[in-house]
């Protein structure tokens, strides 16, 4: 089965916010809530460089091990989704995601936060496939109708790749090849386990 | 999980394969960071470089940038500070936990949390819950020895009690909603299944969000309102020593309170009070002025955890005590009166005290009159 | 025990969905999964089983429900239909498929076969389904009583706007009217509004092109023939190198780096030249940073190098270029390295290194914007880059060209068919010939738009440009040039925040008789109208309504991107609220006006809502068969279908279509350019492919192939205009220069005759640009390979304009008085597009008041990808309005710390204007220590204070904000009237 990733591609990334108002339009996320944001690394100087990130659906999911519901399942594809029936918005599996990915649509003074909500690979989440619960809970299901995250597959310079992992992989080595430079993936380290960016300082290439 | 197979990947519609790059001339090479040139990492001040000066050097090298993020420096994001303060956080920075690797804040907080706090901490509060039990199933609990005079001594006043007993309250829907937070998932979630172990939870965390503040307060009057005869007095290392006569013997003579209950104010109320109130105060982002990061909230949760479980085993033994541990200190604490035997064998100084009238054996207003003690 | 899909069984029986309450279904649920018989797998397998059947159904599943937003639907029957249409906020062109379900636009899918964008967006294109729901629009007509705006009746608001309209008109002549077209508009809209001001009797009417790219249209148009991008967003994956002068392409034109960033990855080098270090910039190999306004030292700094070391194209420019010897003797004695360097600040090596890069890697292209357009020398900027690229031999290359990247999604249409004071239809001038033969297309007498307007010669005379029509209103009656001073304006499509002098606007707005916007976001002009002024400027019978118009969404038309393609819009939803389309408008005004049936003789009617609305198509078959001059006349709306149906047909790089016909009308589409990138010339039948790159000699005519054209005679002081012998477009008959065609030369060359009886009726005695049969054109394409339009030189030297060899001028504002001493401006100009304009004086006066001292900053502006234009339409979309809150001003570290402002704090803005600014400062070494730049998207708030309590009802945006241009200062193009946006002074204080 195919295992789905994101790469995002920080030499073509432009800062254009696309993938985000692709999520937002796609899944109807209240404001306040940010599945997907991109971030500009050295803004506005030499070396600038801008990625963009959402839930990496990790492999080993820390959300998912702290979670003290246990409302987090995977699906054969290796996406992170989780039952926001269960969700009782303590919040913990935003203080141990890496990346920053779950959201809450409230504030949390006196701990009240609604319920978790984060990017879904586009694949909805426990209610029927396509049902009008789901996309009211987790919004599209992509997946499911045989399409791919709306983030990448608006994204405006390709930078956002989603997929299988392999494909993934591979139109990022051809791109690489091309340049000759740029080859870092980011965040796989951290959520895919490989010796990627991501690691303890110390380790890092320089 | 989604039968239909979805196009191989988003990116697969980009374009056509081009030829390869041509070096062309007079422009700028590009460079494969994988085959860095020695001169360019020749240079004394190359580990110093910024992702810009690196460019120069060594085009598409962004080495510089990634050690940045990895270190959890924070970019520029069009999002709000006020709305979204970590947004320009790309991955928590790396730090290491008593406990953890080093490794992103996240993860350390993560092995914190699921290979110590809960596990350790689960297991001690079990072992106390055992060992309290062992206690009661072989001593039973401890009995008045003499035979009730019928004059009673006011031990609480109403206000003590009420005190008390709002603290105990709040306490108690603490513990068990913490309890249910911290290990619920591994003994009642298997038997309720998940919606309806999630409703629980939902109602007791929300339950315990609100108690927390309420405990707060009332926690504050019971340390003033006790404050008094906590501090040490005569006896009370003789007590001690003597293990409060759990170790044999007669239980030692003690004042209003011996010095075990004082420990557990002192231990309890004031110093576990202070970190369990302050950190819960954090958890709940009550407090004005700070911004609630995740690094203070994992600290904050790391202590909370920590200094709550403490709490709860020691005053696992305060409540074993209260109630089928000792008899007659639950109605002391329900009624407000102990009868002068209780007293008697058990704070036999503050019975003196109270015999020799420098303590008036009656506090409140107005007195139950038939209880009126005249000496 | 992980769940992985909740249970099918309560779900798929509707009958127990619909009755069971969601706490019984979900405890169920809870139950089910706890049940020690059913294990995960088995739990997987059962939902898995389900899964499967609904699969089928679920591909295109859309659940939500009509809502409430939709005043106009609903007919039950669930329909799911899918609508290809076009992005409508930028240039690019970006087709989008809108997924309508009930009426409602429920989805958005990208467009993978769309050459143009294979499916991307920016942030707004992939926001655009907002404009479904479209909850802080007008909702209906509103009139402005006693300060505050009241819902009217259609029928009220048209009446009352007529009949004041129709006072103004017998009281003070048809030019006291001033209408601001919109580049908004699709093509038949543009078209139509012009038609529609030309029987109103009037030419002042404008546009976004005036003050966004009219500088571009001039000076290229001037050099080379047409005022359009050269090649394409595509063609740039076929450059070796890439200079972006004054393009910040990535916030811009987002999507246009899809092709840049894949042609870097094949080795393009790219070169960003611009005050600010841009997003663009944080792409390049190399930047450079001038100081605004100094392009042309900058660019003739670079062609300095490049004749010194002899890298011209010679030959290119023997055979094709006109008076490049005359440039070269101006740019080796006036542009040394020193002279560069102190004008604009860059230094020999770097502009060594950015000449050996354009000149190394051939073909080489240029790209430029706003940055070179919005200055008193715009037109001189924009010539000094094309002699760039003729000097390189880039231009009417593939991989090389001019890419000149508009504006607003339909500003290329617009300008090229629509309400352009100075032109007819097409560029066709106003003089009598360009008259008659619009008189002719569109059906009405020659002498009957003679008596609608006030005079022959009001009809001859350039109207007043959008941005002055604050002077238009404000001077001094004996000083313009027209009886009248306006009276009446009317916003259809246009912001007020976009043009400069904010404050002199506001009291312009009050001095007015009538003003009408007619707009889906009408707000930011209306809470400006609204909001209180100095009571002795305020007409006391000032009228302001409100029409509330439909988007692009909510009718059908055409649309021409940047690359001169055209693609269709198919209606996506019926135009919301109470809101029409702005020809239905047109016409129904046309209506009271008493010319409605001329307006519309040649278009049949559809009905929406009920009422009568000119059918779109037949507006294009008329703009098919009068723009010769563009070649916009193969583009049939049939045609034009048939591309966006078979966008899968197109070629990413070269934009042709593989062999293939619409299964639809079994048009074959092999061998087109995607959306026949005009000119397509002569009739649809005629089969022109489109023209992918203009100029291009590699390539036959009749495959899309050219030459320069031949527009300013055939010599020029004894010097020889036309091509060189042997330089030809690809299998033409005449392989020397040739003047352009009429009947004469056909006669002569012995080619008349192969034209049908017809064709020789409608033909005689015309040029190519009027025979209104397309015969000529024809048989000079088809037959002979050549170019109806001649076969001529760029011109180096424009002699028409004033600096016929590009000088550089220092801005009217700036900080460096020392410069202006060596750099003055133009003289004064008495009467310039009707009025009175200042260079000199103004700027003489700024030095000797040392306004440097006092704004000792250069304000430059610009966009942000969030966005676009004044903005109300893109911050009224909350997807997009929750990335960008706050208007703010990018200030240097140095800057800031030197006035001890913090980055996120708040800052005062002041311009000579008077005009004072509350903004949030964003400290960044984006820009240099002289420059500060602030998004120009922002209204709603006015120097400190809100305006929120003006804007009607329920339609003010979600995120309000300072206006630059409320600040912005005096300043025009010598030659159009652009607007001195880019280069102005200030000075920051904290707050
Ligand atoms: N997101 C978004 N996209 C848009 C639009 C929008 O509003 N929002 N509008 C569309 C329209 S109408 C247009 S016209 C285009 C405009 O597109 P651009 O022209 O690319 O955009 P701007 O940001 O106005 O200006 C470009 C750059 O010019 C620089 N500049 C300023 N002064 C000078 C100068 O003197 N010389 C040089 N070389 N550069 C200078 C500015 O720093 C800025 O980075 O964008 C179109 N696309
Ligand atoms: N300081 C500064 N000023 C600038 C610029 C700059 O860079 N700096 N750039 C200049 C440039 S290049 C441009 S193009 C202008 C852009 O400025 P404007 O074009 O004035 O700005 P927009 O907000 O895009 O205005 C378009 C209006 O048309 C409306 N509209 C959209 N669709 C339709 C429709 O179908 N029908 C009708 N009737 N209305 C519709 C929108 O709601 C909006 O109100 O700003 C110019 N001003
Ligand atoms: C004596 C009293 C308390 C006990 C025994 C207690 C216990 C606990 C426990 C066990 C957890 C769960 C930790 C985990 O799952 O890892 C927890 C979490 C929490 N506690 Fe307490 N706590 C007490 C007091 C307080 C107080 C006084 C406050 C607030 C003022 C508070 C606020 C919180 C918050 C906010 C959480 C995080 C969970 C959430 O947001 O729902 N607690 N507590
Ligand atoms: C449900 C649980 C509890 C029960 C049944 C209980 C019971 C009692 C009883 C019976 C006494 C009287 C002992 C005596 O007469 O010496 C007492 C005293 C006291 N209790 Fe509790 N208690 C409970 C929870 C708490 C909690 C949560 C706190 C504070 C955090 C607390 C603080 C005190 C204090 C301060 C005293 C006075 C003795 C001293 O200062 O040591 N109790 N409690
Ligand atoms: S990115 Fe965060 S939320 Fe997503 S799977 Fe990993 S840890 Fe969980
Ligand atoms: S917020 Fe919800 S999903 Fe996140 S850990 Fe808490 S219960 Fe689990
Ligand atoms: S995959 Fe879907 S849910 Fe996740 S960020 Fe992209 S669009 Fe949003
Ligand atoms: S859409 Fe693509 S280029 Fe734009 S911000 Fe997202 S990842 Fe970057
Ligand atoms: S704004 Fe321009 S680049 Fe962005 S989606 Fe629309 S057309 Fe494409
Ligand atoms: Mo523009």
């Amino acid at each position: 089965m195919a295992r789905m990733k994101f790469v995002c591609d920080a030499e073509r990334c432009i800062e254009c916010n696309g993938c985000v108002t692709a999520c937002k339009n796609e899944n109807e996320v209240p404001w306040g809530v940010n599945r997907r944001r991109v971030v500009t690394l050295n803004d506005g100087v030499p070396g600038e460089k801008s990625i963009s990130v959402a839930c990496m659906h990790c492999s080993d999911a820390p959300c998912m091990a702290v979670c003290p519901v246990n409302c987090f399942y995977r699906t054969d594809e290796g996406v992170v989704l989780h039952d926001k029936d269960v969700c009782i918005g303590c919040g913990y599996c935003s203080y141990a995601c890496p990346f920053g990915a779950p959201q809450f649509p409230a504030q949390g003074t006196f701990g009240v936060r609604g319920k978790m909500d984060k990017c879904t690979f586009c694949a909805g989440g426990p209610e029927v496939n396509g049902s009008q619960a789901e996309f009211e809970k987790y919004g599209r299901n992509r997946l499911a109708e045989g399409k791919l995250p709306a983030c990448a597959e608006m994204c405006s310079t390709k930078a956002l790749l989603a997929g299988d992992g392999d494909v993934v992989a591979d139109i990022f080595r051809n791109r690489v090849v091309q340049r000759g430079k740029g080859a870092e993936v980011w965040g796989w380290g951290t959520a895919y386990g490989s010796r990627q960016a991501g690691q303890p300082p110390a380790g890092a290439k320089s | 999980q989604a039968p239909a197979s979805p196009p191989a990947a988003a990116g697969a519609v980009t374009q056509q394969p081009a030829a390869p790059a041509s070096p062309a001339a007079g422009g700028i090479q590009s460079q494969n960071i994988f085959e860095v040139k020695p001169d360019a990492s020749a240079d004394p001040n190359y580990a110093k470089q910024s992702n810009g000066e690196r460019a120069r050097v060594q085009p598409g090298n962004n080495a510089p940038m990634w050690r940045d993020v990895g270190a959890g420096v924070t970019g520029y994001t069009s999002l709000p500070k006020s709305e979204a303060p970590e947004a320009g956080n790309l991955i928590q920075p790396f730090v290491q936990y008593p406990g953890s690797r080093l490794t992103n804040a996240g993860e350390a907080w993560r092995q914190v949390r699921n290979n110590w706090i809960i596990p350790y901490g689960g297991s001690l509060f079990l072992i106390v819950l055992l060992a309290i039990a062992i206690f009661y199933f072989s001593k039973g609990s401890i009995k008045t020895h003499g035979a009730d005079t019928g004059r009673k001594i006011e031990r609480f006043t109403p206000f003590e009690r009420a005190a008390h007993w709002s603290n105990a309250i709040a306490f108690s829907i603490l513990a068990i909603s913490g309890l249910v937070m911290a290990f619920g998932k591994f003994f009642l979630l298997p038997f309720m299944g998940s919606t309806l172990f999630g409703w629980l939870t939902y109602v007791l965390k929300t339950a315990h969000n609100f108690a927390g503040p309420l405990f707060a307060v009332s926690l504050v009057i019971v340390f003033f309102t006790f404050l008094r005869d906590n501090w040490p007095q005569k006896g009370d290392v003789n007590w001690l020593l003597k293990g409060g006569g759990l170790l044999g013997g007669a239980e030692p003579a003690s004042n209003r309170f011996n010095a075990g209950e004082k420990l557990i104010f002192w231990g309890g109320v004031f110093f576990l009070g202070i970190v369990v109130v302050s950190s819960g105060f954090v958890l709940d982002k009550l407090l004005p002025g700070l911004v609630y990061e995740r690094a203070t909230m994992q600290i904050a949760h790391m202590v909370h955890a920590v200094a709550t479980v403490l709490m709860m085993c020691m005053f696992l033994g305060h409540i074993y005590l209260g109630t089928i541990g000792m008899q007659g200190a639950y109605k002391a604490m329900r009624s407000g009166y102990v009868d002068e035997a209780w007293a008697r064998e058990h704070h036999a100084y503050w019975y003196e005290d109270v015999k020799a009238g420098r303590v008036p054996a009656q506090r409140s207003e107005p007195a139950p009159p038939s209880q009126t003690v005249q000496v | 025990m992980l769940l992985t899909k909740k249970s099918q069984g309560i779900h798929t029986d509707p009958a127990r969905r619909a009755g069971s309450a969601r706490f019984v279904q979900s405890l169920s649920r809870g139950l089910s999964s706890a049940l020690p018989t059913m294990d995960r797998r088995a739990f997987l397998r059962r939902s898995g089983l389900g899964v499967g059947v609904g699969l089928a159904a679920t591909q295109l599943t859309l659940v939500k429900k009509a809502g409430a937003a939709s005043p106009a639907t609903g007919d039950g029957s669930g329909k799911i239909e899918v609508r290809r249409t076009v992005c409508s906020h930028c240039s690019v062109g970006c087709a989008v498929d809108a997924v309508v379900e009930n009426g409602v636009w429920v989805r958005q899918e990208p467009v993978f076969d769309s050459p143009i964008n294979l499916g991307a967006h920016c942030a707004k294109g992939a926001a655009l389904r907002e404009h479904g729901h479209g909850e802080f629009r007008l909702r209906y007509p509103m009139k402005l009583v006693n300060g505050k705006y009241e819902r009217i009746s259609w029928d009220t608001a048209l009446n009352e706007i007529s009949a004041k309209m129709l006072e103004l008109r017998k009281a003070s002549g048809p030019d006291s009217v001033y209408v601001v077209g919109s580049s908004k508009h699709n093509n038949e809209q543009a078209y139509l509004l012009r038609k529609w001001m030309s029987f109103w009797g009037s030419n002042n009417c404008d546009h976004q092109a005036r003050i966004c790219h009219s500088t571009t249209v001039a000076g290229v148009a001037n050099t080379w023939g047409y005022g359009a991008m050269t090649n394409s967003y595509n063609d740039m994956q076929n450059s070796k190198c890439a200079l972006y002068i004054g393009s910040n392409a990535a916030e811009a034109h987002p999507v246009s780096m899809l092709h840049m960033l894949h042609a870097k990855e094949t080795g393009c080098k790219m070169i960003v030249v611009d005050p600010r270090f841009t997003r663009t910039a944080a792409k390049a190999d190399e930047y450079v940073r001038i100081r605004s306004g100094s392009d042309i030292p900058f660019l003739f700094g670079v062609l300095y190098h490049i004749f010194k070391n002899g890298w011209e194209d010679s030959k290119y420019i023997n055979d094709r270029v006109y008076g490049m010897d005359k440039v070269k003797a101006d740019v080796m004695a006036k542009w040394t390295p020193d002279k560069v360097l102190e004008a604009c600040g860059v230094d020999e090596a770097t502009t060594l290194k950015v000449a050996t890069m354009m000149s190394q890697n051939r073909p080489s292209t240029i790209v430029w914007c706003m940055g070179q357009t919005q200055h008193t020398t715009g037109n001189a900027i924009v010539r000094a880059s094309c002699i760039l690229q003729l000097a390189l031999g880039n231009v009417g290359v593939s991989g090389g060209g001019a890419n000149i990247f508009r504006g607003h999604d339909n500003v290329q249409g617009a300008t090229d068919v629509g309400p352009n004071p100075d032109s007819l239809p097409g560029y066709y001038g106003l003089a009598e010939g360009s008259w008659r033969h619009f008189a002719k297309t569109w059906g009405v007498d020659f002498d009957w738009i003679k008596g609608r307007y006030a005079s022959a010669a009001m009809m001859g005379k350039p109207g007043i440009t959008v941005s002055r029509w604050i002077d238009g209103v404000m001077e001094k009656n004996e000083l313009i040039d027209q009886d009248s001073n306006l009276r009446a304006v009317v916003f259809w499509g246009h912001a007020p925040n976009s043009q400069t002098r904010g404050l002199e606007m506001k009291r312009a707005m009050d001095k007015l008789d009538l003003l009408v916007v007619i707009d889906p976001y009408p707000s930011a002009t209306a809470a400006m109208a609204a909001m209180p002024g100095k009571a002795e400027d305020l007409n006391a019978n000032r009228a302001v309504y409100l029409l509330p118009a439909a988007t692009q969404f909510e009718t059908s038309g055409s649309v021409t991107a940047s690359n001169r393609s055209l693609q269709w819009r198919e209606k996506v939803i019926e135009p919301l609220w109470e809101s029409r389309s702005d020809h239905m408008i047109m016409h129904q005004l046309a209506e009271k006006f008493g010319f409605a049936k001329e307006l519309s003789k040649n278009y049949k009617m559809q009905k929406v809502k009920g009422m009568d609305e000119p059918v779109p198509e037949d507006i294009l078959r008329e703009i098919n068969k009068c723009m010769w001059t563009i070649g916009y006349t193969g583009q049939s709306p049939e045609r034009l279908k048939a591309h966006m149906r078979n966008m899968h047909l197109f070629d990413v790089k070269t934009l042709r279509a593989k062999p293939g016909k619409d299964k639809e009308t079994g048009y074959d589409v092999t061998g087109d350019y995607f959306g026949l990138p005009w000119p397509c010339w002569g009739n649809p039948e005629l089969k022109h492919p489109g023209s992918p790159n203009l100029y291009d000699t590699s390539k036959h005519v009749m495959d899309g192939g050219g030459n320069f054209r031949a527009n300013f005679g055939v010599e020029k002081d004894g010097v020889n205009l036309l091509a060189e012998d042997g330089s030809y477009s690809k299998g033409a008959d005449i392989t020397t220069g040739y003047p352009e065609f009429d009947h004469v030369l056909v006669k002569k060359l012995g080619w008349w005759d192969e034209l049908t009886d017809a064709e020789k009726t409608a033909a005689e005695g015309k040029n190519w640009k009027t025979d209104s049969s397309g015969g000529m054109i024809r048989i000079i394409m088809k037959n002979h390979g050549c170019h109806p339009f001649g076969n001529a030189k760029a011109r180096a030297v424009v002699w028409n304009f004033p600096d016929a060899i590009p000088q550089h001028r220092e801005p009217i504002y700036g900080i460096r008085p020392d410069l202006v001493a060596k750099y003055p401006t133009h003289n004064d100009i008495k009467t310039f597009w009707r009025l009175p304009t200042l260079y000199k004086t103004l700027q003489d006066k700024n030095v000797a008041d040392k306004v440097e001292l006092k704004y000792p900053l250069i304000l430059t502006s610009g966009r942000l990808v969030e966005y676009e234009g004044g903005g109300e339409e893109t911050r009224s979309n909350p997807w997009l309005a929750e990335l960008q809150q706050e208007a703010f001003v990018e200030v240097n570290p140095k800057t800031a710390s030197e006035r001890g402002i913090s980055n996120g704090g708040r800052v005062w803005l002041s311009t000579p204007t008077g005009a004072r600014l509350n903004v949030q400062a964003l400290v960044t070494e984006r820009v240099g220590a002289d420059t500060v730049w602030m998004p120009f998207h922002f209204s709603g708030h006015w120097q400190g204070a809100d305006m929120l309590a003006y804007y009607p009802n329920g339609a003010a945006p979600v995120v309000r904000g300072e206006a630059v241009n409320t600040g912005t200062t005096y300043g025009y193009d010598s030659v159009t009237m652009m607007q001195e946006t880019k280069t102005t002074i200030c000075n920051l204080e904290k707050a």
